[in-house]
This record gives C-alpha cells, structure tokens and sequence, in this order.
C-alpha cells in the first residue's frame, strides 16, 4: 500500500476517496507540509521563521536581512532547467534487439486480487459492459445518433486538449517532455517481457557487451518512471516500453541497481574503491568517457526518479545505498548533483530509521567529495530542513530529532571553519529574539522563545559546540550560546516550565563538562526544589515526559508526580555539576550554599523522598570532607594555577574509587532507567514510529 | 460655500431686521473709535444694496457672529453644511434669548474683537491661542471704558426683538429629532464655550446655561458639557483668589465697574462651585469616573491657587490609590505636579495634599498602591529655608519650646510698655495687617511661613512613613502569633513599605535626630524580617525588603553624620544571612548591589573578622549565582581586600598566618554571625574555580584578585561600584550577540574535559552493511508495480466508462432535438423504458 506516481496519486485524488482516507490517516506526521515540494516548504518554514521574528521585532532591526536568508539562501532556481535537457532515452542498437514474443497473458490475472483497487475495477468494469451494451443498441437502433456522437466527441476531444495544455502549466514542463517522446517513440512502443530482460542481463553482466546496454538502460528508465504518465491520453505513448509484469518490473530494477554501478567502474577502469571526483574529471576527455556518458547519466537520472516515486522505506534504502556507491558519477552532472542533494535531505528529513541514515551518507559523501562546492549547501539545506522539522516534537518523534541533530552536528564537524560562521549567524539570531523577548517581555516573543524550534536549534549548536570545542575559534561561540541558555532560563523561572529549566541546566552541564569551563548552575537547579506550588493534592497523577514538553500543562503542577520530578531531576542535574568538579580544589565552597539550601529542603519535603535528599547531602559533604582534608596537606595558594591544577588529578585518574564518583555512577544508572521506564509508559512513541517512515507524497512531487 | 451660507444667514437676519426693527438708531460711537476690519470693509463692497441698511445696522455684532460661525466651524464639530441652515437661526435666536438682559456686554464683546482686531488677532485666533492674564486685564479695562461711553441705548432695540424670536424658537425646536437634539447641543455647547472664551465678561451668564445643559440626560453630553466647562474654567479662572465681599462692603456704595466685577467674580464662583458639586457627584457614578476624574486633575493642575481647592484635592486624593491604572496613574501625576511646581499655589497644596495623603494611609490601614506613597518621593525640602535662624526646624517638640519661651518672654515685656507703646501698636497692627493681604494676595509667602508649610508637609510624610512601618512591624507580629499557618507573604502583605523604604533613604537628613533610636529599631527588626529566633519559616518580608531596610538604616546613619551611636552589627549580621537567601530572578539583584556598595564598600569601619567574613561570603556567593550577580560580589570583595591589607592572608594558604587569626581557628561556613565564622583561618580557593568561569570578565577578575598580594600595599580603587558591574553584565543589557565584544583571552587554552567526545562517538550513522533482503525486495517492488498497474487499470476503465454515460446522455439530448424536431413517436415509449 501506499506506493503512488505522480499521476497516480492525482488519480487517486479524483476516485479513490477511500483509499485516500486511509492514507491519510498514516499520513498525519507530515500533512503539514503543503505539497509544494519539499524545498519550497523548507524555504517556507524559514521565511515563516523570519517573519515572524521580524513581526516581534520592535526596534525594527531587519532581522531577515543579516541573517537566515543572506546567509542562507543559496540559490535553487537551477533546479527547475535541469528537467528540460531531458536525454533520458536512449538510442538502442537494433541489432540485438530482442523481439518480443506474444506473451499476454491476462494482466489482471496475475494480481494477487483482494485489493480494495482491484474490486472496485472490477465493478467498475462490469458496469462499463452493461453501458456499453446499451449504447450499442441505442447505436444500432438510430444511426443518426451515432453520426451525432461522433461529431459531438470530435468537438469535446479539440475541448480537452486545450484545456490540458492550459490548464497544466505548473507540470507542462514534464508533461511536454513525455509528449514529445511519445510521439517520437509511439512507433516503437514495444512491450518488456521477462525474457528480454533475461538475456539483455545475460549480454551485459557475462559477456561484457554493452550494445544491449542502452535497451536495458532505457527498459529501467520506464521501469522507473512506471505509472507516473498514465493518463488514458498519453498511455500507451509513456514510454518505449510498456512493463508486462511485476516479475519484469522487478527484475529490471533489481538488476540495474545491483550491477549499474559495477557495469560502468568496469567499463570505464575505475577500481571499486575509488572515490575521488577527480577520477571522473581526469576521465571527461577519453573516448570511453564520451561514448558511456548519456548512459551513465540516464541511470542516474532514473535511479534520482525512481526515489521520488517510490515511498517503501525497503527500495528506498537500497536504492540510496545503490546510489551512494556510484557517487563520483555525480561530478560530471552538476545539475543532477543538486538534484541528489534535495532529494537525499529530504529523505534525512522526513524518512525514518535507515532510508534517513542512508540519505544522510550521501549528503556526507557529498559534503566529503565535492567539498569545495558542495559542502555550504548540505549544511544551509539540511539545517533548513532541521529547522522545519524541529517545529512540533512528539513523544516518538524526539528520537528522529536526536536522529537528525547527530548526523547534523557530525555534518558540521567536516568542516568546522565553514559550519562555525553558519552557526554564528544562527545564533546571533537566537540572541537576538532572546533579548527582544527580555527586553520587552512581550507574549509574542516570549512564545517564541518557549517553542521547540527555539529550544532545538540551541540544542543543536549545543551539540555541535561541545563536539567541537577542541576548536580554538569556537570560544566565542561557547560564551554566546551560554548567554542565549542562561537567558532562557532566566526568563522562564515558573514551575510550568520545569521541562525548559532541566533542559537549559542539561545543556550547561554539558557544555560545561566538555570545555572544562566552570558554569554556575547549582543556583538554577536548587530553585526547581522552591517551586511554590500550593497544596499538593497527593494524587499521582497522570504520567508525563518531562523530555517530550516545554510547558507543562497546569494540572500537572499539584501532582506528586510532577514533584517528584523535580525533586528527581534537580538531584540528578546537581549530581552532574557536582561530579564534574568533584576533585577540584574548591570544591568545599562550592557545594556550601547549596547544602545550605539542600538542608533547608531536606526538612520540609514530602516523607518518601526524603532519603534520597539526604543521600545527596551525605554523599556531598563527605566529598567537602575529602576535598578538604586533602586540601590541608599541600602547601601551595591559590594564585599557584598549575598546583592547582595537578591537584588531586591523581585520584581522579585513578578512577571511580572516590565515593562521590561512586554515587555519581549509580545517580546516573539510575536516571538512565528512570527515562527509559517513562518512555515505555508513554503510549504513541510506537505509532510515531512507524507514521515516521510514511511520506507525504505530495512533497516530492517537486523535486524531480 | 461657507461664504455662501454666511450671506444667506445674513440676509434673513437683515431681512427680519427690517421687519421688527423699529427706526434705526444711529449709533453714536464717533466713527474714528470703530475699528473696521478689512473683511468688514469688503463685504460691506460687496453688498452695495444693503449698503444704506448696513449704515444703520449693528455691524458689531454681525461681525461677531461671523467670527463665532467661523470659530464654529473650525472646532472639533463636524457640520453638515445643509443642516447648518436652520440651527444657525436657532443660534442667533438663543442669542438673543440670552443676551437682552446684559446688551451692553454683548455690544462691548464685538468692541472689543475688533479692537484687538488690530494686532492681526481675529477671533477665531484668540479662541485657540490662549490669553495672557495681562492680555485679558486689558481687554476688562477697555470694555469698561466703552461700557460707559454706549451705555443704555441698545436695551430698547433687544427688548423689541425677544417675542417674535422666542416664538420662532419654539416652532424650530419641535422640528428637531433627537439627534439633531444632541447635534443642536453640542454645536451649542460649543458656541457657548467659544462665546465665553472670546469675552468671559460679556458671556459670563452663559457659564450657568452650560451647567445646565450638564445635567442633560445623556451621557455623552454630560461629558461633553464638563469637558467644555473645564476648558473655559481652566482659561478664564483669574490668577488670584475671589473673596466675595462681605455684607458690610455690600452696603458702601461703589462705582459701576466694581458692580460689574463684583457680579462677575460671584457669578463665576457659584458657578465654579455648582460645577464642582456636579463633579463631585457623578465621580462616584463608575461611567463618569474616568471624565471627572481628568476633570478634577486638570483643574487641580491649572488652577491649585483658586477658591474650593481643597474639595479637588480631596477628591484626587482619594483616587490616588484607585485600581483603576488610568485614574491612578492621572492622580499620581497631578500630585506630583503639585509638588514640584510650588510656585503656582505658594507650597499651600502641598502641605494639605500631603497631609490628605496621610490621613488616607491612615484610614486605609496601609493598603495602598505603592503609586500613592512614591509621590513623596517628589517633594523638595529646602534645607537652608529654616538652619540659620531656628537650626532644629524639624525637630518640632524643641521648636515649640522655643516658641513658647519666645512668647512668654515678649508678654511680659508688652505688659509693662503697654500704655506708653500703644498707639505705635496700633500703627503697626494695621500695617501688618496690610502686609498679611499683600502677602495672602501676592503668593509670595516669607520664609517663616514656608518654613511652617516645610515642617508641616515633613511631618505628615514622617508620620506616614512611621506609620508604615510600624504597620509592617504589626503584620509580622500578628503573624508569628498565627505560628506561621497562613502562607508567606510577598510583597503584596505590605505595599507601602518599599516605596516608604525609598523615601525614607531620600529623606533620610531630615529626619528628627529623637525619632532616630525608634526608627533604628524598627528597621533592625524588619531587616530581621522576623520577631521569632526562628527565622527559618518566617519570611514575611522579601530578602529585597530587607536589604532595602538594611540600606535604609545605613542611609539615616551616613546622612546623620554618624552623631548617633547605634550599633550597626545587626545589619551586617543581616546582610550576610540574606546574601545566601538572595534567589535570582525572585529578588531584585540591583538592590543587593545597592546593599554591597552602601555597606561594604562604603563603610569605614575597619573590623578585620567581619571583613574576612565577608569577603569569604561573598566569594563563595559568586559560585552558586549568575555572571552579574557574581560580578558584583567580586567587585565588592576587592573592594574589601584593598581596604583590609590583612584580609589578604586570605589569598594565600599560609599555615603560619596565625597570628591574625581570631578566637576561632576553623572557619565555620555555616555560621549566622560573621563574627563567629572565623573566615580568617580560610584561604580563598573559590578564586580558582572562578577563574575558569565561561564569562571573560568574570574570570579576568577572579584572576586579577588573586593575584593581589599581601606583601605591598596596593593604593589604587576599583573605579566600578557593585551597582555598575550588576547593571553591566545583567543579561537584559549585555549585548552578547556581537562577538567582538568579548575579548577571549587568547593564551587560555581550555583542556578538553573527559566527558567530550570527538565527532565520531556520536556518529549516528547505523549499520551500513546491512544485507539486502533481495526477496523482500522484490516482493516490495512487485507490490508497487501491482499497485501502479491498478491504478492505471482503473483510470483507463474510468475514462471508458465516463464515455460510454457521456454518450448515453449525449443521446437524449439528441432524442429531446429529435422530439422538438418532429412530432413525438411511438418509439419514444420504449426508449423511456430502457432508460
């Protein structure tokens, strides 16, 4: 189910309601995207993004003029001429042309049958019998009638090509381009049959002979562009060949996307390893080189198509892998090159499990081996399309958004120079809603500050900044985002935002824990266990995912559950801020007004929490302890920095002996099950999975 | 066309004139005193045919009437020139409804248009350009000059005219609908008001008729009348106070023109006094609230020195704590213009506002909007009015002593001179008696009468700040007796005592050296913010309520030059306890900086273990808290290491620095009392881990302090107040977005912390050699290829089938052509069967 053309789909659209129903009830992860196209959508979302930051913005700075769209906005309008140098037939060899036997078998025979498609053709074709009779005997009857309805058809025919060609100018394009082989080709539409492709295989893959390569290539080329222009007008015109069966239509795919690549890397001499572009650019002035171009390229051209029609997460992956390992081909075809990069974000985007990994391979390679020309536009497209997808965060889906951040952020680290100025100009952008939103505390922008794409695009920098830290020239960037994290957590101080705090004190945690640099947060986390939330009602409460939320809903706030959280989370955070400077010499000081406050809290806290505050605060002040009876036995002061430094790193090296590093591994066991037994709670996370992998078919139908 | 509708207007009225007027009378004005203006002069060419008629007539009034036309159409009121018509009748007719009673003044207005026609000034002009009072006491002595000279004549001539106007009144007057009612009323509304502003002394009867049109049943002319009342009492309210004339001065006979003031005065002030009276009771109608109260505030503000003061400013103040934002916030700032522009009323508004604001917190226990405090914050207290002569101006019990010692002495001394000084007493009385009117006349009171004003406004502020205090102290002392049960209470228990705190801070050189012990205990107990030894539960009063009393009593102490001895321990105890509860976010960190620059950076007391304490606190406080809050802390630390050259034992972990130790050899971080933490014994090691803090300046100074040494002594100051390094890193004003900002310090290289990991550990990429399941794939791919073929199948059988029903429908069209065509046929039937 669910593998449609593009005509097909448009069919599908007028007749089969049912159908679409049914569709679109799997389809709900992503019918929010117009089915513009996928680019346009992203570039949409964008636009919308600025939009709206410059609709918040007061003080009238053009926002949208230094930022996104200046730095951002590579051009896309090539994309549209590539389909008109359309080369996609091949001229075949005559002489090893297979004649097809009669083979016609009933077609609608060797369906499965039990499709709703299927009944409903039947019916229909019953029907069309019965009328059929009438109109033959209403003929028979009254041949002045049937010289009436020839001229009237004649008359309604002339109507409906005009309005064809007016009406479809958006796809006229295409649409031009298939008529134009069709009347090239009507002639020579024959019929693929199993055995052809049979020996063509056998001509090509065992006796390296490639005058039957072009039939082949051009029975792929119809294999993938299968269904695609069905229309009753221009059916049998669709290509030079019609595919006589799935057993066909499967062999031909199946071949071309195992031994294409092979076939060529032979053909031309180039290894089966070897991934340079230049190999393919030394090559641009042999003979070889000229005669096997409009071959190599059709396949590509078809194999970029074929992604487009199918949605099965199965032929997807294979595909892009097939596609992955002939790669270098791409740098003689700059155009389809492009082509390859949208559709491969694309599917990063929105497909899930391996069709998004595989996709994401490609834009790495691409990134890797065009780098000069290509990188820049991997990292604006496929942070447009983060960006885009980072908009609404449910429970399953946050997985696929970690999915997406990863390979993200590894994109970037190709190239850290080049991603450290995109990065730049993204967060100057986050500042600047962030200090919009401080400054005027307006509910606009204070919304959009709470939003998962604000929060994701900080995560996403977060990562990338401590992935890279190494990095000398990214310490500007690590003072900027810790401002944005602080300032976020300064505006949202209520208990309702409780999922925001942790987050931005995780975040700091994390920075902090791979720059080495020292960032309070012990003030931040001790002020989710003050939280004013009036009477607890002592209920349990309904579950919820602290990490699947940014607000908390209201009735939440009384729940045991939700004090519980933050008795549980502020322990964990604390655990990690105090575990990171565990050994440092200041370590006493540091933990002292937060065991003040902790002992504060320690009295007046709910019964069955009680002990883990207190182990909290045993196991801190037995760490002060340490810390200091170590401390009194040197001699050095505080301005000696390299005493400093050394001090205690031998026990710290010496591993988890210390009981504070003890504590610090069982508080994260701990937490790890804790988050993983939420998970499984939560319903849904199962069912966003699989909506995950459907596809909005309309997205794509502009990408080709 | 406006000209248009002036001529027609005229031409009736000259017409009409023609019918009643009885013989014209020659006016006997010489012709060199009438002052002809140019558009006079070319109407007049232009109507050749009345030419002998216009001779006769009243040209000044006509003249006025186009200006109050002219004035008509250019106020707010938008005038549909074809209705225009018949109201203007109505006009002129209430005109001279009006008028017949007082012609004189009516001729003397047109006079005295066109005399200050001269200067270019038209009436229209002088309707939006406000007079000068100088202006407008010209104007009254010139109309009292013709007044006399064209005395009686006119009176015949009006009188005439009355009944068969007032007849057409009446017809006119039914023919209106209800909206040309309020149209009609407005326009009237606001020719009156042009009228009155034109000439209050002519028009000033008319005053009564917008009164009276204020208690029109409909709102909007409600409003609109006591909007138009206040702007012509806002202009013609003259600068000084009416005192009407008592019976005695009624019975002396006196000239015409003090008749004619004397009416004048008293009818504007029975008039101002309805008008008051009318405010006063619609503002408790909630629809009025928002008018009258602007109505009262401008007019508090305009005219502060006029009859019936006292009324307005009870009624402001009573508004001034109102919930109501828009009514409160009028209120605070008519107040506040009030209070610093004394000139205007002589300081007299002054006292009496502030002693109605006291009264106010009094009766309403201290629940106030902190809005109706602050505007002491305004006031202005000339220190030098009373020091030379009576230095303990404020101190008010030693003033009255001296007062009554004063007396008593010069009692005794008239006694024995009385007879002999008696006539020159006398003298003197009267001319004392001259001066006290002078003086009440020219608001200029002398300094011993401001100085009476001054300590009585200082004493009813101190009352109401005392007040508040002691009312936050009840609060907390009812509150420990409930135990605690109810929750702890923010700001909202005491809305008064921050702005109180503030003004008290200000004022705080002004107040009474006897009150100084009291007001000390009431701070330090607030500062405690808990009469209970167990402050643990008891947080009545927010940590910046409390440090705002901590910098309070530090205030009183700086500004009293420090002449009283009252310890100051318990502040400093207090401060060091609140800095641990200062939470960010909850509690304002500009007063916390306020707190460390008033007393720590300020203080000039030198006791080395609270120093150390201190400076221990606070470093430990800039672990735990954001960049500005830890900037500010560090600021105040090396404040506190410079002055305290021992202090800086501190720096260094030094096992013999024993010698300044004190009694406690163990520093006790969890101590309440700075004294007893013997902070002395520790070493600063914070400093460390500060210097690793992400924020470059935070860092930089944790760098710089400890690299302080103890050996010389370093002279130089931070230039930096707590305050300034507070302001400069809180996150509302940095500017981080442009990096260039931050100098990063180049040599730093960061060591890469365990938990990093490099780009491959996060490599999300999964299997890549996954083996293709070729059989699934090919079932997949059949699948796809049934389906694409399905789909086909069944848009190629749709087609068919839609023309095959087209064709079917085709062919009863073809058979209706038919039947048209032909007569019907048997065959017909059959057909309809099959179909």
């Amino acid at each position: 189910m669910g593998k449609l053309g593009k005509k097909a789909r448009k069919f599908a659209k007028k007749n089969l309601q049912s159908v679409l129903k049914r569709k679109r009830k799997l389809k709900s992860m992503f019918k929010k995207k117009s089915s513009r196209g996928e680019q346009d959508a992203a570039d949409d979302q964008l636009q919308d993004e600025t939009n709206l930051l410059n609709g918040r913005n007061l003080e009238g700075e053009d926002i949208e003029g230094t930022s996104l769209d200046s730095i951002f906005s590579e051009d896309d309008s090539d994309v549209a001429g590539d389909d008109s140098d359309s080369d996609g037939f091949l001229s075949e060899d005559s002489s090893c042309m297979y004649v097809p036997q009669s083979e016609n078998g009933n077609l609608l025979e060797d369906n499965g049958g039990g499709s709703a498609l299927l009944v409903q053709n039947r019916e229909i074709h019953l029907e069309l019998a019965k009328k059929k009779k009438k109109l033959d005997r209403l003929k028979e009857k009254d041949p002045e009638f049937s010289k009436f309805l020839e001229s009237y058809h004649k008359g309604l025919e002339e109507l409906r090509n005009d309005e064809n060609y007016s009406d479809e100018d958006e796809e006229s394009d295409l649409n031009m381009q298939s008529m134009n082989e069709d009347s090239l080709n009507l002639k020579n539409a024959k019929l693929l049959t199993n055995s052809a492709i049979d020996s063509w295989c056998k001509i090509v893959g065992e006796q390296h002979n490639i005058s039957a390569l072009p039939s082949l290539l051009n029975g792929y080329r119809a294999a993938c562009h299968y269904g695609t222009s069905s229309t009753s007008a221009v059916d049998a015109a669709a290509s030079s060949y019609s595919i006589q069966n799935s057993e066909t239509f499967c062999n031909i795919l199946m071949f071309m996307l195992r031994e294409a690549d092979n076939i060529f890397r032979g053909l031309l001499g180039i290894s089966c390893s070897s991934c340079r572009k230049e190999t393919i650019l030394d090559l641009k002035n042999t003979a070889k080189w000229k005669s096997l171009k409009p071959m190599v390229k059709s396949y590509l051209r078809s194999t970029l198509f074929l992604l487009n029609q199918v949605t099965d997460s199965e032929i997807l992956a294979f595909s892009l892998t097939r596609l992955r390992a002939s790669i270098i081909f791409f740098s003689a075809f700059p155009s389809l090159l492009r082509r390859l990069i949208k559709i491969a974000v694309h599917l990063w985007a929105t497909g899930g499990g391996t069709v998004s990994s595989c996709a994401f391979l490609i834009i790495q390679d691409v990134a890797l081996i065009f780098s000069s020309d290509c990188f820049d536009t991997c990292l604006i497209k496929t942070y447009k399309a983060f960006i885009a997808h980072s908009k609404f965060v449910k429970p399953g889906f946050y997985k696929h958004i970690q999915f997406l951040r990863n390979s993200f952020v590894e994109l970037c680290s190709l190239d850290v120079e080049k991603s450290s100025k995109k990065a730049l100009v993204s967060m100057q952008q986050l500042a600047k809603i962030l200090q919009q939103g401080l400054r005027t505390r307006k509910k606009e922008a204070i919304e959009k500050i709470c939003s998962w794409q604000y929060t994701n695009c900080i995560d996403l920098w977060v990562m990338f900044i401590s992935a890279n830290i190494s990095d000398n020239s990214l310490q500007h960037l690590l003072f900027m985002i810790i401002q944005v994290i602080n300032g976020v957590a300064y505006l949202f101080p209520g208990p309702r935002y409780l999922p925001l705090r942790l987050k931005t004190i995780q975040w700091l945690n994390h920075l902090s824990s791979s720059s080495g640099v020292f960032i309070p947060v012990a003030s931040l986390v001790l002020d989710t266990l003050e939280y004013k939330i009036g009477k607890e009602s002592g209920q349990p409460g309904k579950a919820f995912n602290i990490s699947s939320a940014i607000k908390l809903p209201k009735h939440c706030l009384k729940s045991r559950k939700f004090q519980e959280e933050c008795i549980l989370s502020a322990i964990e955070l604390l655990t990690v801020h105090f575990g990171q400077w565990s050994y440092h010499i200041s370590f006493p000081e540091l933990a002292s007004i937060p065991l003040i406050r902790l002992r504060k809290f320690h009295e007046t806290t709910i019964e069955n929490l009680r002990h883990v505050v207190k182990r909290l605060i045993d196991q801190v002040e037995q760490n002060v302890e340490f810390v200091q009876k170590k401390r009194d036995e040197v001699a050095f002061s505080p301005n000696d920095q390299q005493s400093v430094e050394s001090f205690l790193q031998l026990e710290k090296g010496g591993g988890g002996n210390a009981p504070f590093t003890q504590y610090y591994n069982s508080i994260m066991e701990k937490a790890a099950s804790r988050s993983l037994l939420m998970n499984e709670k939560l319903p849904g996370s199962e069912k966003a999975r699989k909506t995950g992998k459907v596809h909005d078919k309309g997205e794509r139908l502009k990408v080709n | 066309m406006g000209m248009m509708g002036k001529e027609r207007g005229m031409g009736k009225k000259k017409k009409r004139q023609k019918i009643i007027l009885p013989p014209e009378l020659p006016p006997e004005i010489p012709e060199d005193e009438v002052e002809v203006s140019d558009e006079d002069l070319q109407f007049f060419d232009e109507n050749r045919d009345y030419a002998g008629f216009v001779s006769t007539l009243d040209t000044h009034s006509i003249t006025r009437r186009r200006q109050a036309e002219k004035q008509k159409e250019e106020s707010a009121l938008q005038v549909d020139p074809v209705d225009a018509l018949p109201v203007k009748t109505l006009d002129g007719e209430l005109y001279y409804r009006t008028a017949p009673k007082k012609p004189k003044d009516s001729e003397n207005a047109a006079d005295k248009n066109e005399a200050d026609g001269e200067d270019g000034n038209e009436g229209v002009d002088k309707s939006i350009v406000k007079l000068t009072k100088a202006e407008r006491r010209a104007k009254l002595k010139k109309s009292k000059k013709e007044a006399k000279k064209q005395g009686k004549e006119l009176d015949k001539t009006e009188d005439v005219q009355q009944t068969p106007q007032a007849a057409v009144l009446a017809e006119v007057k039914e023919d209106l609908t209800a909206e040309e009612t309020f149209e009609s009323k407005k326009r009237k509304l606001a020719e009156l008001g042009m009228a009155l502003l034109a000439d209050p002394e002519a028009n000033i009867k008319t005053l009564k008729e917008m009164l009276q049109i204020s208690k029109d049943d409909d709102q909007a002319i409600v409003k609109l009348a006591l909007l138009s009342l206040l702007a012509v009492f806002k202009d013609i309210i003259p600068g000084y106070r009416i005192r009407l004339p008592t019976e005695k001065e009624l019975e002396m006979t006196v000239s015409k023109e003090v008749k004619k003031k004397r009416y004048y005065e008293s009818t504007l002030l029975s008039t101002y006094k309805a008008y008051l009276q009318k405010l006063m009771a619609l503002e408790r109608q909630a629809s009025f609230q928002h008018v009258v109260v602007r109505c009262i505030c401008t007019l508090l503000d305009a005219v502060p020195h006029f009859n019936f003061r006292e009324s307005l400013l009870a009624a402001v103040i009573k508004n001034i704590s109102s919930s109501d934002d828009v009514v409160r916030k009028l209120c605070c700032a008519t107040v506040k213009s009030l209070f610093t522009d004394d000139g205007k009323h002589g300081g007299e508004a002054t006292v009496e506002a502030v002693q109605l604001i006291a009264d106010h917190v009094k009766a309403h226990d201290c629940q106030l909007h902190p809005d109706s405090i602050e505007v002491f914050m305004y006031l202005t207290f000339d220190e030098d009015l009373g020091r030379p002569e009576n230095p303990n101006e404020d101190n008010k019990v030693k003033n009255k002593k001296n007062k009554k010692r004063k007396n008593h002495g010069e009692s005794g001394e008239l006694q024995e001179r009385d007879r002999k000084k008696n006539r020159q007493e006398l003298v003197t009385k009267m001319r004392e008696e001259v001066n006290a009117d002078f003086r009440a006349a020219s608001f200029a009171p002398d300094v011993k009468e401001r100085r009476r004003m001054q300590s009585e406004a200082l004493s009813a502020v101190f009352e109401t700040y005392f007040r508040i205090l002691k009312h936050s102290m009840r609060k907390i002392s009812v509150r420990s007796e409930e135990n605690g049960s109810s929750l702890p209470g923010a700001s909202g228990n005491h809305p008064l005592l921050v702005p109180c705190l503030i003004g008290l801070g200000k004022f705080s050189h002004l107040i009474d050296l006897d009150f100084m012990g009291d007001l000390m205990n009431c701070l330090r107990k607030l500062a405690c913010g808990s009469s209970n030894s167990d402050g643990s539960c008891n947080k009545l009063l927010t940590v910046s309520e409390r440090l705002r009393c901590c910098i309070v009593a530090f205030k009183v102490m700086r500004n009293n030059l420090e002449a009283l001895n009252v310890d100051l321990q318990e502040f400093f105890v207090q401060l060091y306890n609140l800095i641990i509860e200062y939470r960010p976010g909850r509690d304002q960190g500009e007063v916390l900086a306020e707190a460390l620059k008033i007393m720590l950076c300020d203080d000039r007391q030198h006791d080395m273990q609270k120093a150390a304490a201190f400076i221990k606190r606070l470093a430990t406080f800039s672990l735990c808290f954001g960049c500005a809050e830890s900037m500010a802390a560090l600021v105040t630390l090396k404040h506190l290491l410079q002055k305290n050259v021992k202090c800086r034992h501190l720096l260094e972990n030094d096992a013999g620095g024993g010698s300044v130790l004190g009694s406690i050899v163990k520093y006790q971080p969890y101590a309440s009392d700075p004294g007893q933490s013997g902070a002395l014994a520790s070493v600063l090691w914070e400093l460390n881990l500060l210097s690793k803090h992400y924020h470059p300046a935070v860092s930089t100074m944790a760098s710089n302090v400890s690299g302080m040494s103890a050996g010389h002594n370093q002279v130089y100051l931070a230039k930096v107040s707590p305050q300034q390094a507070f302001a400069d890193l809180s996150l509302e004003h940095e500017s981080f977005i442009n990096p260039k900002n931050i100098v990063m310090k180049s040599n730093h290289k960061r060591k890469r912390g365990s938990g990093s990991s490099g780009a491959a550990s996060i490599n999300p990429t999964p299997d890549t050699a996954t083996p293709i399941d070729e059989d699934g794939l090919k079932k997949k791919l059949s699948e796809h290829f049934t389906l694409l073929h399905d789909i086909k199948e069944n848009e190629r059988l749709r087609g068919e089938l839609d023309r095959v029903t087209l064709s079917l429908q085709v062919y009863k069209e073809h058979k209706n052509q038919k039947k048209r065509e032909h007569a019907s046929k048997p065959k017909k039937n059959t057909e309809k069967t099959a179909s």
